[in-house]
């Protein structure tokens, strides 16, 4: 839902200095001025709030069983030890995972919403793409879970376990799982495609006209224009898409809940069952107590943080890539 | 010298010099609606042709339907015919991207590729054109950005950053970049318009000193820059029905100083912009 | 004026060059565009494998889903199935009232103050508005289950409300606030400032344009905002599965625990009976067609009020 604000605010970022503000000296501020400020000072409130609260449960955690959290293998609910290196390597397993099939399929998207596709229709395109975005993370886990597994179970999992190198990256389960790390991250790819799409979208469409055609005036085909120049230029932007869309999967949780398995286990075969931060959170939270609780908290702590800092980089690079744009 | 009495267009090489291009009775439209016509001229080898006109006349137009660049816009059609040495680009047998290594072209604002170097600009065409061998490459950068009088200035920065040259460079750069290919002819759309007196002065310089290489056709809105350096001159004038159409093509001393169309002397006495 | 240099006379191209780079062209022509057609091709592929997974997504939530729905589906309470009544699942008026209630009072929480600061952002330069441009839009992109957590912490335990609808909304609301806040201040910078330059030349004070120029200009983006935000927050599940505990009844009222239509499709999503497996995907539709309405109405009303603006 967030990608059409996305795709605003990236478009505000990429265009002009937008209009608005004026800071009246403070003998003509009014009600009105110490109104917004409130809420302004509210909304500050909340997000320290959002940010202290979280951290402030998760502390007895860190205090003391830090290196458990982060390194450990095992949870052990309900006293512990609670061990979260199964999460963090499963998030970071899926997330990737996805991000290279959205990337690759996002980015051909792209071009072909760009390039190919005529004017008139591309509103029709963008809201598509919307819709694609606007379907619940639950309903995804669904469809993943109801339709997916099984067709995994049965036919994709035994396929890919032919492969020549299948042991490696599959490992060789006795059983066949539907719900595995494999399946977490394909949804999670379906989910975050809009993400990327909806930025790399806009980012790869304010290529200025004169560059295309100046590179076409060279003799270029216009694949040559894409790769040479179009890309180039909106490889800052491009990047920013990217994490952005990192950013996304990582936080996202009842799908992964759903059809990862909900196993926590440090996995690096793809079709064994796994989690991730978010999921395991969900999985478990209802059940827990006092220091599982704190331990769920620090693991939120990390999703935070991985996810701030994702979402800041993405930001960054967009405000870069609108520079790059300025030289032109 | 043909002449026509419906008072359109005068035709062939006033001089009977070499023909680089033929251009016969060509209209572009968009989506029905003309927006130039009735455009028959040579243009001659080894010369600068000049475009001019007030705004809005088709000149712009006209000059993109020679390289093809219209094909870019659905809705756009070329008709009549436009012959490089004899082939029609649009109907011969000629690929749109061999016509554009014959016919190259320079914008109105200084374009360089922004994430590539100066060296990687000037040879971006003939990387385009699957040329890798990096000696050829050097040679062909290093000649055209000399023919572009920007040699001296760049040859120990080369693998610099483009855009921190200044404008004039930069266009100089995009001239470069042009010419690496070995066109036969140039398109120039107001390559001055966007630059400072002294630039543009040197750019006039240059396409003096270019012409002996390859054959300039320039689009330009500045009457005094056509008398300064162009050989021969087409006026164009946007007509009642809103679709620009050749006027006069002459020797630039003709139409200047004895045209033979009424518009055309007022448009040089400056009597309309 | 260190580019002033002697023009120079243009080397003879060596022909042999020439000749080279003519042969080389020519001959890689076919090749590269065929290169060409090839790669753009596969990027329309690409868009058409873009498409694959929300048709195949619709026509299963349509074909499993619809036969579910009736006027019982809407009205009844749950039930479990048993035994001797494997299909007695009765409906799920308790998830639907939970949504509706969770939904409002977020709405409540969020709306008025995310337009407050989105103005704020939009008529603001200092710092405190650039460092919460930034908050709001990181907010934007968090994990919702932290607002979960968030919710737990300060809402369930802290002021010791218990699982309750008021902390599911509480979260909800938290979810709700930066998308309002960006929106908002997207719609109000959209304003073109030659109206708040006309207010100003007309002699009103900074906080009048603002009120009666400025934002009924922008009111159209606002509400777009709004609905945005509001089909986000009713197919959340995360932030809310950790503080509502799923209540069974139609209660609205705030302090008691209640159920939502994302949390119902999460617990039974996993039921050993097949009928409430089979419910599921009901819920599922009517949740999807719900947002789907939101987001075109919200994408129609935008584009036609963009119209009008042209």
């Amino acid at each position: 839902m967030s990608e059409i604000l996305n795709e605003s605010i990236v478009a505000l970022e990429l265009g002009d200095e937008a209009a608005g503000g004026y800071n009246p000296p403070a003998a003509s501020r009014t009600w009105y001025h110490y109104l917004l400020l409130a809420g302004a000072i509210l909304f500050a409130a909340v997000s320290v709030g959002f940010v202290g609260t979280i951290f402030w449960s998760s502390l007895p955690t860190w205090l003391h069983h830090a290196g458990t959290l982060l390194g450990g293998k095992g949870w052990a609910s309900p006293l512990g030890p609670f061990g979260g290196l199964a999460m963090i390597t499963g998030t970071f397993e899926t997330s990737l995972i996805a991000l290279v099939l959205a990337v690759i399929v996002g980015l051909g998207t792209s071009i072909a919403i760009v390039f190919l596709i005529p004017r008139r229709f591309r509103n029709v395109i963008a809201t598509l793409v919307e819709l694609l975005a606007a379907v619940p993370s639950i309903v995804y886990g669904l469809w993943g879970l109801l339709v997916l597994a099984p067709w995994m179970e049965t036919t994709v999992n035994p396929w890919l376990n032919s492969w020549p190198f299948a042991k490696a990256i599959f490992g060789n389960p006795g059983q066949e799982f539907g719900t595995s790390l494999l399946l977490a991250s394909i949804v999670l790819g379906i989910m975050i495609l809009p993400t990327f799409v909806a930025i790399s979208r806009e980012v790869i469409a304010v290529v200025p006209q004169d560059l295309i055609e100046a590179s076409l005036s060279l003799g270029a085909t216009r694949w040559q224009v894409i790769r040479g120049v179009v890309l180039p230029t909106a490889k800052i932007g491009l990047f920013g898409a990217t994490f952005l869309a990192l950013a996304r999967a990582t936080g996202e949780t009842v799908a992964v809940a759903l059809v990862a398995g909900g196993v926590a286990n440090v996995q690096f075969h793809l079709l064994y069952p796994g989690t991730s931060i978010a999921a395991w959170i969900a999985t478990v939270f209802g059940e827990s107590q006092g220091n599982e609780i704190a331990a769920l908290m620090a693991l939120g702590v990390l999703l935070m943080l991985l996810n701030f800092g994702l979402s800041l980089v993405s930001r960054w690079l967009v405000r870069r890539q609108r520079r790059v744009l300025a030289l032109v | 010298m043909t002449e026509t009495h419906s008072g359109t267009a005068v035709t062939a090489s006033p001089n009977r010099q070499a023909i680089a291009m033929q251009l016969k009775d060509v209209a572009v439209s968009f989506n029905g609606r003309t927006a130039v016509r009735d455009c028959t001229f040579d243009v001659a080898k080894n010369r600068v042709t000049s475009l001019i006109g007030p705004s809005g006349s088709g000149k712009t137009t006209l000059l993109r339907a020679l390289n093809r660049l219209h094909d870019l816009t659905s809705g756009a059609k070329v008709s009549g015919h436009i012959l490089l040495e004899g082939t029609d680009v649009y109907r011969g047998d000629l690929t749109v991207t061999e016509l554009r290594t014959r016919v190259g072209m320079v914008f109105q604002r200084p374009n360089p590729f922004p994430t590539m170097s100066i060296y990687d600009n000037a040879v971006s065409g003939l990387r385009f054109n699957g040329i890798k061998k990096k000696a050829l490459l050097d040679e062909a950068a290093e000649t055209s950005l000399r023919a572009a009088a920007l040699w001296d200035s760049v040859e120990g920065r080369l693998k610099v950053a483009a855009s921190n040259l200044s404008g004039g460079e930069q266009q100089r750069l995009c001239i470069a970049r042009a010419l690496a290919m070995d066109p036969e002819v140039l398109l120039m759309d107001e390559p001055t318009s966007a630059l400072d007196p002294i630039a543009t002065l040197r750019i006039e310089e240059l396409m003096t000193t270019l012409k002996s290489r390859v054959t300039i056709i320039i689009v330009t809105h500045n009457m005094q820059q056509a008398a300064r350096i162009s050989d021969d001159c087409a006026f164009l004038l946007m007509g009642e029905d809103r679709a620009g159409e050749l006027i006069e093509f002459d020797t630039t001393e003709k139409i200047f100083n004895n045209p033979r169309d009424p518009r055309t002397l007022d448009y040089t006495l400056g009597r309309f912009g | 004026m260190s580019d002033m240099t002697e023009i120079q006379e243009p080397k003879e191209v060596g022909n042999e060059m020439r000749g080279e780079i003519r042969r080389i062209s020519s001959h890689s022509r076919a090749r590269r565009l065929a290169v060409s057609r090839m790669m753009i091709a596969l990027c329309a592929i690409a868009l058409l494998v873009s498409a694959v997974p929300l048709v195949m997504l619709l026509y299963q939530l349509f074909k499993q889903g619809l036969p579910v729905i009736d006027k019982a589906f809407f009205t009844t309470l749950p039930s479990t199935p048993s035994l001797i009544a494997p299909n007695a699942t009765g409906g799920v008026s308790n998830a639907i009232v939970g949504t509706l209630a969770l939904t409002i009072y977020a709405s409540v929480m969020a709306i008025p103050v995310g337009i407050l600061v989105g103005i704020y952002l939009a008529e603001t330069e200092s710092k405190l508005a650039s460092s919460l441009r930034v908050i709001a839009q990181t907010m934007a992109g968090a994990p919702s289950i932290l607002m979960g957590l968030f919710a737990f912490s300060f809402v369930v335990r802290d002021l010791n409300v218990g699982f309750s609808a008021i902390a599911g909304s509480f979260a909800l609301a938290v979810l709700m606030l930066p998308v309002i806040v960006i929106s908002t201040e997207i719609a109000v910078r959209n304003v073109p400032n030659t109206l708040r330059e006309a207010g100003l030349a007309l002699g009103a004070k900074p906080h009048v344009i603002s009120l009666r120029v400025v934002l009924p200009a922008s009111a159209s983006g606002i509400v777009t905002g709004t609905i945005l935000a509001v089909s986000r927050a009713v197919g959340e599940t995360a932030p809310v599965m950790l503080v509502i505990a799923g209540g069974f009844t139609n209660s609205w009222k705030p302090f008691d625990p209640v159920s939502a239509l994302p949390l119902s499709i999460y617990e039974n999503a996993k039921s050993e009976w097949p009928s409430l497996r089979a419910q599921v995907w009901g819920i599922a539709l009517v949740l999807v067609v719900f947002i789907f309405v939101l987001s075109l109405s919200a994408r129609i009303w935008a584009s036609r009020k963009q119209q009008v603006k042209n």
